[in-house]
């Protein structure tokens, strides 16, 4: 009896520790999924800006003195500008198609980001402290990280407002026009371009505030943005590439499944189901739970 | 040598006609200057190990090219064939002394069979879930094989056993003997590439990858062409793999099922031009050469990670400036054969 009990409060411990990672999985991916729904394009430069908002938020706490958290706003200011040149450099050419040339267009982005943090920063992991990292909160039987806490509600707040700038304002419906049909949008007096690389700039600054939430209690070094990638890439596919809401879902739901596989089976592996699952839901339902329909 | 153009015309020649477009001499004289560098005076083991480096790696991207170049498919993880290979051929030595003859056969059926049931899974899909299938079925491999330590040597990778220059064990103290092997390959790899662009199923590839729809139309099977493509490319790469794994002796995760690597595996065909058979051997040797130049340059101001970047610069300037690649550069409308 008492066994059972203790591997159902394991269970628990695993999927609310699995809600708060996945939220930031959620916020991590939110961006990546827009640019996909509005532009097509497949950011695999996307980690890496993760990253650099990883080492913004390193510099802010080392370098500064400054609480990690304080900076979200400069990071995401920062890291919207990166994207922007990013997208008027190579992404503009690829607006539309998801092609071979974009896919490696992308690598080719994220190595040479990849490669400058590298020069910048080094090649060792750093890491950021905020006033909660390392702190735990003890809640009857179960504890939780109160760096994940607090990331977890910077993703859930950062989520919601993009889907409220999507939904509410007139650059959100002009979004949403462009990503519904380019031409028609331009007929109707859209400027295409002025809204592909403010939402990329959207996309790409969500991805640096990620990155500075997460250096809270996860370590950085140049390489980050190639491991996060996957995760990035299936919270997006499993929760619908181009749907915001369902991208963040999907991050909660590949948190669960990470948390419980590493605490109840074995946290070497804890991301092989994941892969598995990535590879079930291309051959059975491409567009997610709630992607845009395939083409 | 630049791919002769496919048309009507030419599918009612003979395919030895198509292929043998130039006198013979001009095939052969590339092949025999290779094989007589080491008889050179000046030519030391650092020259030669650096040929044979490039020569692995063009081999392993004209073997990325047939489904990438020709058949349209982003194959973001052929790492995972080379790691099969590799590791299939390195166990079966080292734990049971099979020679890497017969291991490497295991490897590529092993190999064939992955590709199976990922092609099966994804080709049916727009062509971006198969390119992520690819990076998550590498990177499960990545993780899988630092758990399994027993079998793999874990994170630290697998070392194979020395036996001294055999060719049953197919080592070799000296690099020489890979030098000719990886030519053997390289000669190889171009000729199936040729006769693919030559032939029918070529044809049929090149038609999905411009058109899926189109293809269809016109009777072309569209996913079994793919299928079909990619297992083609999965054996090359796992073949290839042992001459990988036999000259470097050994074999780790990274190395194997790596991002990276799986870069290197696609910058030869790229920076060379797409589609092409001569493209891969153009930028495999391009690619080794930029890399021993930035291998010097990282050591010399001591800052790692040069080559890295480089790539990732050719990458960029390729696709955007030249997405012909190389070849498309030196001859205006070469390389008919090239992805669009």
């Amino acid at each position: 009896m008492a066994g059972t009990e203790a591997v159902a409060l394991l269970a628990l411990q695993a999927i609310l520790s699995g809600i708060l990672v996945g939220g930031v999985y959620g916020i991590l991916s939110v961006g990546l999924s827009l640019a996909f729904g509005v532009m097509r394009i497949v950011n695999f430069a996307h980690g890496e800006l993760v990253m650099y908002g990883m080492y913004a938020g390193v510099v802010a706490s080392k370098n500064l003195s400054i609480e990690p958290l304080l900076i979200l706003p400069v990071s995401f200011a920062l890291m919207a500008l990166i994207g922007a040149a990013q997208y008027q450099i190579v992404f503009r050419h690829f607006v539309g198609q998801a092609t071979l040339q974009q896919l490696l267009a992308a690598i080719g982005c994220a190595l040479v980001l990849q490669m400058i943090a590298q020069l910048i920063f080094g090649a060792d992991a750093r890491t950021a402290s905020s006033n909660f990292t390392g702190k735990y909160v003890v809640l009857g039987p179960f504890f939780f990280s109160q760096a994940q806490i607090v990331a977890c509600i910077v993703a859930v707040v950062a989520t919601l407002a993009v889907s409220l700038l999507l939904q509410l304002t007139a650059w959100g419906k002009a979004v949403r026009a462009v990503a519904d049909d380019l031409e028609a949008a331009e007929v109707v007096g859209v400027n295409s371009q002025a809204i592909n690389i403010t939402a990329f700039a959207l996309s790409t600054g969500l991805a640096g505030l990620a990155g500075t939430v997460l250096v809270t209690y996860f370590p950085t070094s140049p390489s980050v943005g190639f491991s996060l990638m996957p995760i990035i890439i299936i919270a997006t596919t499993i929760g619908g590439l181009g749907s915001i809401g369902g991208t963040f879902l999907g991050g909660i739901f590949c948190g669960v499944i990470q948390q419980v596989t590493a605490m109840m089976w074995n946290s070497a592996l804890q991301d092989v189901p994941l892969y598995l699952l990535l590879l079930l839901f291309i051959a059975l339902r491409p567009t997610g739970f709630f992607g845009l329909r395939s083409e | 040598m630049i791919d002769a153009p496919l048309t009507t015309r030419d599918i009612a020649r003979p395919l030895r006609a198509r292929l043998l477009t130039r006198p013979l001499v001009f095939y052969l004289s590339p092949i025999a200057i290779i094989a007589l560098i080491p008889l050179l005076p000046f030519v030391n083991n650092y020259i030669i190990a650096a040929m044979v480096r490039a020569l692995i790696f063009i081999a392993l991207g004209q073997a990325w090219n047939i489904v990438a170049g020709i058949g349209g498919q982003l194959s973001l993880g052929h790492g995972v064939f080379l790691g099969l290979g590799c590791y299939t051929t390195g166990i079966l030595f080292n734990k049971f002394g099979v020679p890497p003859w017969i291991g490497g056969f295991a490897g590529t059926l092993i190999s064939l069979a992955v590709a199976l049931v990922m092609g099966s899974m994804t080709l049916r899909m727009r062509g971006v879930f198969f390119a992520l299938a690819t990076v998550a079925v590498s990177l499960a491999l990545v993780q899988l094989s630092r758990h399994f330590v027993d079998l793999t040597g874990g994170a630290d990778g697998l070392a194979l056993k020395f036996v001294g220059t055999s060719l049953w064990a197919m080592q070799s103290r000296s690099p020489t003997p890979f030098l000719y092997a990886g030519l053997a390959f390289v000669v190889a790899y171009y000729w199936t590439t040729r006769w693919l662009l030559a032939s029918r199923f070529g044809l049929e590839m090149r038609a999905v990858r411009d058109d899926e729809v189109a293809a269809a139309a016109a009777g072309v099977a569209a996913f079994r062409t793919k299928l079909t493509g990619f297992l083609l490319s999965a054996a090359l790469t796992s073949v290839a793999a042992v001459l990988y794994i036999q000259y470097y002796m050994a074999i780790d995760p990274e190395a194997a099922f790596g991002l990276s690597q799986a870069i290197q595996l696609q910058l030869p065909a790229l920076l060379g031009g797409l589609g092409t058979a001569l493209g891969p051997v153009i930028g495999g040797a391009l690619m080794i050469f930029l890399s021993e130049i930035t291998n010097w340059g990282s050591t010399k101001i001591g800052v790692e990670g040069l080559d890295i970047l480089a790539y990732g610069l050719m990458l960029l300037v390729v696709i955007l400036r030249a997405p012909k690649g190389l070849i498309g550069l030196i001859v205006r409308d070469a390389a008919r054969g090239a992805t669009k």
